[in-house]
């Protein structure tokens, strides 16, 4: 990449994060709602002096230019308010459910990328027998099945029936006693079904997508021409195909991670994990600006830095990329 | 065109998708004919199994049936789906076509918004419009076209840019045809087979949009949908799985139903991209 | 026998763990009466200053921290708490507390009478709305001495000694918050008051970790040595937790009214709906009454006449809660029974709507209605709904309207709604809890928890005022029964529950719920059985 491509692409990031933060900004200030209410109403007893006590504190009371001012430079200084409701600065808030997120996603993310490269390549190679069927099939009605139900069946069959996962949660309320071994363990206990849940329903779309790309690259020159040379199937798979066949999947996986955040805020609120989903959902709720803005700004810089990860290993599987 | 039906046709998916998606619209209009009174009613005992008490598939925590729920939700959840799709189908083939059209400045404005709405998590922001907007069937529709249009958008203005550089397009342009008409008579109907495919999965996509917004309590209140009765369902799958299972096997058959049809239009309208 | 083995072991394993971890702040098991205690916690309280936030979790924690001068019976009598006895003069006007001498806050300074003068004429006036409200009354809040407090009143005023619950007035320490930015004051993150615990750690987002007071200036108390509050967001895990006994102790809310059947079923759980008694919530569906047709008797006669309370009771809440009769709750002080009582009565509602000339078109729909849902969860959302399906076997379409916490707020105090549901604490007495949501003079605009419907009638303003101020309560109670008789005629608001909360709490766990506060008190006579 030249300098001044590096150039572009960064202003061009830092464009779209300011346009998002105004967006946001816009957004959220224009919704009905006071809250100065909703802090007074959490308490319980209000009269006007503490509601205009409030208003002062929080700024609320001045135009929304001098606070949208006020936002994006402080999103500038990587400042992102304080949450007048859980009385917090936003920054803190996010960075403690920052890890469970990232946890969950990466591994619904590694669980999607590997299952669908695996089932689509196996289906794409048998292509047109009965384990290509049973796999297609199951990718199709994978595909078409809402998230949070399928994780609400996972719970019904593995927690509630047959009593082997957690249903809920991301670690044992008394775990605070666990050695740090029997804490991760205890911690992948309750990962298990909500990465699943998450991971499930991609790894369909991957396993169509990765199908169609072994059936497309199985008809190459360069796949006939090492067949010809008397390559077994298996060799012909690892060597050639596999690699060839999966960047478009690997790209277009880097471009469903945006998604796949999204998907987390369901799937967070079925199994209760504490991440930034759930925080999304109670911001929304109850109205507390500041949270909501710093989220969706920190979620969408890691759709973009996601996407800019993705181009880079893109770059490292298709060499032909870097000489451009 | 009578190819493509006849391809269409002959693809055995694609008529089970047609027959489920059948099924389903029938469910819809039979709904106040097999269960005349309101969905929200409370017709029997909280929480009685399948089969028990004159209740088909059960009744949920406040004795409503979750038969004539599923049925009467059939209706809400097709309008929802297709209205939303029709509204992100205005957005994105209107910006897409503009920019494909156009080229240059414009078009790499539009690219930089389309790029902008991508980076932003769908689901998330839809949740923001609706809790925003207030809940109803009108800011859901809204919320799901607004997060739903940039790939039709995407779509279009590759379509549009390939066409525009044909032949038949160039030509039209000498005779001194405007730009707004060309694009609308020539590049437009040529442009539009592969929209129409996605268009008809997106509306899988809404549906299902729909029902997690439902689920997560930000549904209509007044209309009885699928996700809603899944999320009602949730806190008492303990006592009774009936509540959540059908209104999802509901949902799932649906959108399965649509995206088999997506599948086998995709075959018969762009015969070159077909899968072999 | 084998598996009892090997749970035995398991458990051995359990126990043996917390020497080997880094973490210190393990879940005490029930060793002898003393031990530690695990509870639920839901949602996280933004800060445990009790004086400047009084939101219930606030309230659960900080009771343990911080105290007022009375604690009360179930029976809403007073008892001592950091005033150890008190005198009433024979007008009524002069009240004079005699303070514990040895009490002592958290960091080793003398409780005295300057830190109550300070809390009830300064600091309490400037943040605690409920208690400005009754502070205000007072001529002058005086010290002769350091135990000693003389509250004047303008005026006699029947509930004064109900406001000294640990929620409506909570000490403040005077050496800290004095001269400073109250709700900005740094010490806010390290509570310092004279309750029996303290706050060792707050882990955000996991647990509250308090200890027992060695200083505690009541004699045999605390027995406990710590409580946990565990911070669990998610109502089926706060669930299992209890089930699963790693978490002992829940309230309020806590437990989704589908379960608490479940567990209170279980052999090593109890129930228990006491120590609720200073709150008694009063469940009801608000009429917005400045609007037509709610401003007409017989339309509000109709509507109370479709909707049956025990099905709120029974399908809603899963057994919890009783049918209210009127606008004051039967655990409380000034409760009369002998009002007129509205039966679920379809055919009579219909011929009430017929006499109001609400025709019945086509559709069998005589008027369409709106009705505000309240934004606090499936509880509200079913209850709305009811009052859909209850209203229609009266031609009465009501379509529900979804808001969020603020939204809603702002709606509901600016008059924006038609109907909706409400539901308001007591706090003891009428003249404190009752009283704000009918007389005319608190129909106050843009302010949550007042006369939000609107109802005005100079007879029940009166009734009420006269109440507050006298100190015999045969009085007042005669008053009361008169407003409440006038009031379950006239229908400003449609009475429907009154709401219980489960306790669930161990069986082993005793004397934790002895005030008419309950979970909120201070858990000093908390004890483990042995």
């Amino acid at each position: 990449m030249s300098l001044a491509a590096i150039f572009s692409r960064v202003a061009g990031i830092v464009i779209t994060i300011f346009v998002i933060a105004t967006i946001n900004f816009v957004l959220v200030r224009a919704a009905p709602g006071d809250p100065a209410a909703v802090i007074a109403g959490q308490s319980g007893a209000t009269d006007e002096k503490f509601l205009a006590q409030v208003r002062a504190e929080y700024g609320l009371d001045q135009p929304y230019v001098v606070q949208l001012g006020a936002y994006l430079g402080k999103v500038a200084t990587l400042d992102l308010g304080y949450s007048y409701r859980l009385r917090r600065p936003v920054k803190d808030l996010i960075a403690e459910r920052l890890g469970p997120t990232l946890l969950l996603t990466l591994s619904a993310f590694l669980i999607s990328l590997l299952g669908g490269v695996v089932f689509g390549a196996l289906a794409g190679v048998r292509h047109g027998k009965i384990s290509d069927l049973a796999i297609s099939l199951l990718a199709l009605i994978l595909y078409a099945t809402p998230v949070f139900w399928f994780g609400l069946m996972l719970v019904l069959l593995f927690s509630i029936k047959l009593e082997w996962l957690p249903a809920f949660g991301y670690v044992d309320m008394r775990a605070g006693s666990f050695g740090p071994f029997a804490y991760a363990l205890d911690v992948l206990k309750h990962l298990c079904l909500p990465a699943l849940t998450l991971g499930a329903i991609y790894m369909a779309m991957y396993a169509r997508l990765m199908r169609a790309s072994v059936i497309e690259v199985a008809a190459e020159d360069y796949i006939k021409t090492a067949r010809a040379k008397g390559l077994t199937e298996g060799a012909i798979l690892r060597g050639h195909m596999l690699r060839n066949a999966s960047l478009p999947v690997i790209t277009f996986a880097g471009l469903q991670v945006g998604a796949m955040i999204g998907g987390a805020v369901v799937v967070e609120t079925v199994f209760s994990w504490p991440g930034l989903g759930r925080l999304i959902f109670d911001a929304v709720t109850s109205r507390d600006y500041p949270v909501l803005l710093g989220l969706f700004l920190v979620m969408s810089i890691l759709v973009i830095a996601v996407n800019l990860l993705t181009d880079l290993i893109h770059r490292l599987v298709d060499p032909r990329l870097a000489v451009r | 065109m009578n190819d493509s039906i006849r391809t269409f046709l002959r693809q055995p998916s694609g008529l089970l998708g047609l027959a489920i998606l059948f099924l389903v619209c029938l469910a819809a209009a039979l709904a106040p004919i097999l269960y005349p009174g309101s969905p929200w009613d409370m017709v029997g005992a909280p929480l009685q199994p399948p089969g028990t008490a004159g209740s088909l598939l059960g009744t949920d925590t406040m004795g409503r049936d979750i038969a004539s729920g599923i049925l009467h939700g059939a209706s809400v959840s097709l309008m929802i789906g297709i209205a939303s799709t029709i509204a992100a189908l205005a957005v994105g083939v209107t910006l897409g076509a503009i920019a494909g059209y156009a080229g240059g400045m414009v078009d790499r404005l539009i690219v930089r918004f389309i790029e902008i709405f991508q980076t932003i998590p769908n689901f998330v922001l839809a949740i923001l419009l609706v809790a925003i907007l207030t809940p109803s069937i009108s800011t859901i529709i809204l919320a799901i076209g607004l997060v739903s249009w940039p790939p039709l958008a995407r779509l279009t203005r590759v379509q549009v840019q390939s066409i525009a550089a044909r032949e038949f397009v160039q030509a039209a342009r000498c005779q001194g045809l405007g730009s707004m008409s060309i694009l609308l008579r020539h590049v437009i109907p040529n442009a539009i087979s592969p929209i129409i495919v996605t268009g008809s999965m997106t509306v899988a996509s809404a549906i299902l949009i729909e029902a997690a917004l439902s689920f997560m309590g930000l549904g209509d209140p007044n209309y009885m949908s699928w996700g809603y009765m899944i999320g009602a369902g949730r806190t008492v799958i303990r006592m009774a799985w009936w509540a959540s299972l059908f209104p999802g096997l509901a949902i799932l058959l649906t959108a399965v139903a649509i995206n088999l049809i997506g599948e086998a239009l995709n075959d018969a309208l762009n015969p070159r991209i077909s899968r072999s | 026998m084998k598996r009892r083995g090997f749970n035995k072991m398991l458990l051995g394993a359990g126990l043996a763990l917390p020497a080997m971890s880094l973490f210190r702040d393990g879940v005490a098991y029930a060793q002898g009466a003393a031990g530690g205690l695990t509870a639920i916690i839901n949602p996280e309280p933004p800060v445990l200053v009790l004086p400047i936030n009084q939101q219930i979790p606030t309230g659960t924690i900080g009771g343990k921290i911080y105290e007022s001068l009375l604690s009360y019976d179930f029976e809403l009598k007073p008892q001592p708490q950091l005033a150890e006895s008190w005198e009433i003069s024979e007008d009524g006007l002069t009240y004079t507390f005699h303070l514990a001498k040895k009490a002592k806050w958290h960091d080793g300074k003398p409780f005295t009478s300057a830190d109550v003068v300070f809390s009830c004429n300064v600091m309490l006036k400037e943040v605690h709305p409920r208690a400005r409200g009754v502070f205000d009354r007072c001529e002058s809040i005086t010290a002769p001495d350091d135990h000693t407090v003389v509250f004047k009143l303008k005026a006699p005023f029947g509930p004064f000694l109900l406001a000294f619950e640990t929620s409506s007035a909570p000490m403040a320490p005077k050496h800290i918050y004095e001269g400073t930015d109250y709700r900005k004051n740094p010490a806010n993150d390290t509570p310092i008051g004279t309750g029996p615990f303290k706050l060792k750690e707050w882990s955000r987002g996991s647990h509250i970790h308090l200890v027992a007071n060695e200083d505690y200036y009541l004699e045999g108390q605390p027995v406990l040595t710590e409580i946990f509050y565990k911070v669990v967001p998610d109502g089926a895990s706060r669930s299992v937790a209890m089930e699963t006994g790693e978490a002992q102790l829940s309230q309020f809310a806590d437990i989704e009214p589908f379960d608490v059947p479940r567990l209170a079923a279980m052999p090593n759980l109890k129930m228990t709906t006491k120590g609720y008694e200073f709150f008694s919530p009063v469940l009801w569906y608000e009429l917005n009454l400045r609007k037509k047709p709610f401003d007409d008797l017989r339309f509000r006669k109709a509507a109370r006449l479709l909707l049956d309370p025990k099905f709120i009771v029974d399908k809603i809440n899963f057994g919890l809660g009783k049918p209210a009769t009127g606008p004051i709750a039967s655990t409380t002080k000034f409760y009369d029974p002998n009002v007129t009582i509205y039966k679920t009565d379809v055919a009579a509602a219909n011929a009430l709507l017929d006499e109001m000339g609400l025709k019945k078109d086509a559709n069998g729909v005589r008027t369409t209605i709106k009705f505000l849902v309240v934004p606090f969860g499936e509880f509200w959302t079913r209850l709305a709904e009811y009052f859909r399906q209850a209203m229609k076997q009266g031609g009465i379409e009501v379509v529900l309207e979804t808001t969020d916490p603020g939204g809603f707020a702002q709606r509901v105090s600016n008059w924006e709604f038609d109907t909706t549901s409400n539901m308001l604490y007591q706090n003891g007495d009428p003249a404190l809890g009752v009283a704000r949501s009918y007389i005319s003079s608190n129909i106050r605009k843009g302010v949550m928890f007042t006369n939000t419907e609107g109802y005005s009638n100079k007879e029940v303003d009166e009734l009420f005022d006269r109440a507050a101020v006298l100190t015999s309560d045969k009085e007042r109670a005669e008053l009361y029964s008169k407003v409440q008789k006038i009031l379950v005629d006239d229908l400003p608001v449609l009475w429907m529950t009154e709401q219980q909360f489960p306790t669930i709490h161990d069986a082993r766990l005793e004397n934790a719920i002895d005030t008419a506060i309950g979970v909120n008190g201070t858990f000093g006579r908390a004890r483990w059985a042995s």
